[in-house]
């Protein structure tokens, strides 16, 4: 079966990249299909609902001055807004914003529908189509074909993805939503390097058991400074975040339990991002110190749940409740899900062209997360990237390109 | 990293010899070698670090080229890390073209000059500094200068610049940090304890780069101008110091009448001797144009080399040339075996007009008397301060000092700054420029190298 339209760019998988990849290449006049797994996951934050910081900031501002979604949908569904290195010059100072999660979802999905050119499809990949060296669209798992000129890979941690919490590890692309197996089959059959990464992400929380009292609090700013400059004033009410810290009690039951440990076991074969190092890498790797900081992030305004920001880990659900419960204000808090870790399949970063188009296979284009590059922030820097130089000759500058490793922090 | 393909070159200078080497580098290095020859023992090749007795056959004809010693070093154990095989053939030019058209023919690419080596550098096995040093111990003159080459090819160069870079590295670190982790739980060092650490590496650089007030002389060679009012002796110190009768002595005052330039070494370190014309004044028109360029000499030379004639009184004329010479000059009081009239602080009836006695050499360019002293005056001239610590690695090459320089001036630039407290990045900028600039001689620091140091530093991430 054939989809009737042949579209000009498909977009693979709508996190941050894709849903920038397709809102871009469509508001520039391409016929742009986004192909999801499940429309209500558009634009899910997986980790936690932050964008920005130091360097991504920045990123998020060029993704808006080149005419992006994502610094309007921050705008409008922040709840806590800090512009970092306020003490400093104004070329490092970068905004970092919390979202609510859901609301942000729903944002970025009401916006996508109503744009312009842009399809929204909901199916599984399962192969990309191409004849001789060009790309010519992809196949879903129920056979359906949808036909196009170009393709944008932006699949996050879902190709081949492999769940871990302690000793057991299922096949997912994150909790809940499952892996691109067939997807990445075909990647590896064209001949692509392909390694595995690993990135992990803490348990939730249920706010309503945390004694915020041994928190120090950590208001956002008076006056939230927007992402976008298409954004006048945010009036929206601000929420308060919390910084507290681990503990050698914490630590000990982590060391105690290491042998129970993915990571330390040699279950997971994936190299983590430096950034994002699990509570048990910083409590091996950092002996030395003595406690380590974590941010209670609320995700939202009408949840409990908390995003404990600083102890990811894969280690056993009954050990991390046990460490989690040594923590100063946590002792009597209930877990809402375990943290846990994934590997997933990405692609040798040196098979792609600066544009980020595929040396193999002509107009097939790949991302951040997909082409080793894990930092969740970035992603839609890429994205925006990759629309644009797909319809390069409409614009005026012919060839957009990334320049050297100009993100240099996660 | 390596190359995807095999180059091969003689090795050996041009012409006849008892040996002549081809060498090849690269993945197909031993499997072109092996299509070439046979082994008297019929063994394969593959072991490494084996000299062995092989006969290069034409394998299209069948025919012995040549009876050779092929040494096969395994990577990453070579010159280049990549696989080399070298050939030691009959020093004969018609074989070792023959030899290398074969290799040419079999898959292998004609290297480039420095190829070699620039493969070392590239898969690490040398860096930039002991590349440099390869180039300087092949075209060494004395053993002086061979001496220092080796041990920059030994890596003391950059043994002594490496601990200054990672200190350099170490402070990018702490203030990239808190530029860039704000929101992480770390400490970096306080504005105090890096000024210290920065004053430490400026210090430790302005030392190397002195090193090249004589380094460059070592490397370069100077400039001895041989000066003096006529009949003094000059033209016999020169030919004395080449160790050859090369200008023209007579008793005559005014033999000498255009500038001579003459190449020979002191000590080890390169010099081109220049004999002057005799300083007076006359009215030849020809004997005039050529003390105009004994000035024009001793202004260019490096050093000048006054001479004396110690069995007659002191002339105006040797006062006024004593005069217009710069401090950098050295006296020889020559004539040293006639009766002396004049003693080392200068003295004559009208006084004492040197208080520089170190400057002062009795010698006599007829006996040959005190030319070792005389070397020894210039040499230790040359090397100024350095003269203790000789052995000390030193920098010959005018590129490796402006970097040097340029990484000193930086670095200044970044403590004014830092003192100032002025913003951390604009301090990295100045950083990131001087740890740029002592890359050129040892190859660069990447960005994710500085990155890997912060994330082993500190506790980073969320």
């Amino acid at each position: 079966m054939k989809s009737a339209t042949l579209f000009d760019v498909i977009v693979i998988g709508a996190g941050h990249a894709g849903c920038e990849a397709a809102y871009i290449a469509a508001r520039i006049g391409a016929a742009t299909a986004l192909v999801t797994l499940d429309t209500n996951s558009i634009g899910q934050m997986s980790c936690n609902p932050a964008i920005g910081g130091i360097a991504k900031g920045h990123l998020v501002r060029e993704v808006d001055a080149l005419g992006g979604i994502m610094g309007e949908v921050i705008d409008a569904t922040g709840i806590q807004f800090r512009l970092l290195n306020r003490s400093r010059g104004p070329a490092v100072q970068s905004p970092r914003a919390q979202a609510d999660r859901n609301l942000y979802r729903s944002e970025m999905r009401r916006r996508l529908s109503t744009t312009q050119n842009l399809s929204i499809i909901e199916g599984e990949v399962a192969a990309i189509k191409f004849t001789g060296t060009r790309v010519t669209g992809v196949e879903l798992s129920d056979g359906t074909i949808i036909e196009g000129r170009s393709v944008v890979l932006t699949t996050g941690t879902f190709l081949n993805g492999l769940i871990h919490v302690g000793k057991k590890s299922f096949q997912a692309g994150r909790s809940g939503e499952p892996a691109s197996i067939k997807l990445a089959e075909c990647i590896r059959g064209i001949g692509f390097k392909t390694g595995r990464l690993k990135t992990g992400t803490p348990p939730r929380l249920d706010g309503r058991t945390i004694d915020y009292s041994k928190f120090e609090r950590q208001p956002g700013d008076e006056r939230p400074v927007p992402f976008s400059f298409k954004t006048d004033t945010i009036d929206r009410k601000q929420i308060d975040c919390f910084i507290g810290y681990t503990n050698e009690a914490v630590h000990d039951v982590i060391r105690n339990n290491l042998d129970k440990s993915p990571l330390y076991s040699g279950d997971i074969k994936g190299v983590g991002p430096r950034y994002c190092p699990s509570i048990e890498d910083k409590v091996v790797k950092f002996s030395q110190k003595l406690r380590h900081q974590i941010f209670l992030e609320p995700e939202g305004y009408q949840t409990y749940e908390v995003y404990p920001n600083g102890i990811s880990t894969s280690m056993a659900e009954e050990v991390q409740q046990e460490f989690v419960r040594k923590i100063a204000g946590l002792e009597n808090v209930k877990l809402l899900r375990p943290g846990y870790a994934v590997e997933y399949d990405f692609v040798d970063p040196r098979e792609l062209f600066a544009t980020l188009e595929t040396k193999r296979v002509a107009g097939l284009s790949m991302q951040a997360r997909s082409t080793a590059h894990p930092a969740t922030k970035k992603q839609p820097a890429r994205g925006s990237l990759r629309a644009l130089t797909l319809r390069s000759h409409r614009l005026v500058a012919r060839r957009l390109c990334l320049t050297g490793p100009r993100v240099i922090s996660a | 990293m390596y190359s995807d393909d095999t180059i091969a070159a003689i090795s050996t200078p041009p012409g006849r010899g008892g040996i002549g080497v081809l060498r090849l580098s690269g993945p197909a290095a031993l499997q072109i070698a092996t299509s070439i020859s046979r082994s008297e023992s019929g063994g394969p090749l593959n072991k490494a670090n084996l000299a062995r007795f092989e006969k290069v056959t034409d394998p299209a004809t069948g025919e012995i080229v040549d009876e050779v010693i092929l040494t096969y070093f395994k990577t990453p154990h070579s010159y280049t890390g990549e696989d080399v095989v070298e050939i030691s053939c009959h020093g004969s030019p018609i074989i070792l073209e023959r030899v290398l058209r074969m290799v040419l023919d079999r898959g292998a690419r004609i290297a480039e000059p420095g190829e070699f080596t620039f493969r070392a550098f590239f898969n690490k096995r040398i860096d930039l500094a002991q590349a440099q040093a390869v180039r300087d111990v092949i075209n060494a003159q004395t053993q002086y200068q061979a001496r220092v080459a080796a041990k920059q090819l030994g890596g003391e160069l950059s043994a002594r610049l490496t601990p200054l870079k990672d200190t350099l590295v170490e402070i990018i670190v702490h203030l990239e940090s808190s530029v860039e982790f704000v929101e992480d739980d770390i400490s970096p060092e306080v504005a105090s304890t890096l000024l210290v650490k920065l004053s430490d590496v400026t210090e430790a650089l302005i030392e190397i780069a002195d090193s090249f007030s004589f380094g460059r002389y070592v490397k370069e060679g100077f400039d001895l101008a041989i000066v003096g009012r006529p009949n003094v002796g000059k033209s016999s110190v020169f030919n004395r110091l080449i160790g050859s009768d090369r200008a023209i002595v007579t008793e005559l005052p005014g033999t000498t009448r255009d500038a001579l330039y003459e190449s020979t070494s002191i000590s080890g370190v390169p010099v081109r001797l220049i004999d002057t014309a005799g300083i007076r004044e006359t009215i030849d028109r020809v004997e005039s144009i050529g003390i105009t360029r004994s000035r024009a000499a001793i202004a260019d030379a490096d050093i000048s080399l006054v001479i004396l004639d110690a069995s007659l009184p002191l002339h105006r004329e040797d006062l006024e040339l004593l005069d217009s010479v710069p401090e950098t000059r050295i006296i020889a009081l020559n004539k040293s075996d006639l009766p002396n009239l004049i003693d080392e602080r200068l003295c004559d009836d009208t006084g004492t007009h040197s208080g520089q006695l170190d400057s002062v050499v009795r010698i006599s360019a007829l006996t040959g008397s005190g030319f070792e002293g005389l070397t020894t005056r210039i040499f230790e001239r040359l090397s100024g301060d350095a003269a203790a610590e000789r052995d000390d690695i030193m920098l010959t090459d005018a590129r490796q000092h402006a970097a040097v320089r340029k990484a000193i001036g930086q670095l200044s630039d970044a403590r004014g700054l830092l003192e100032q407290r002025e913003l951390e990045e604009i301090v990295l900028l100045k950083l990131r420029g001087a740890l740029a600039s002592l890359g050129e001689l040892t190859g660069e620091t990447l960005n994710d190298d500085i990155l890997g140091q912060i994330f082993s530093t500190f506790c980073i991430g969320k």
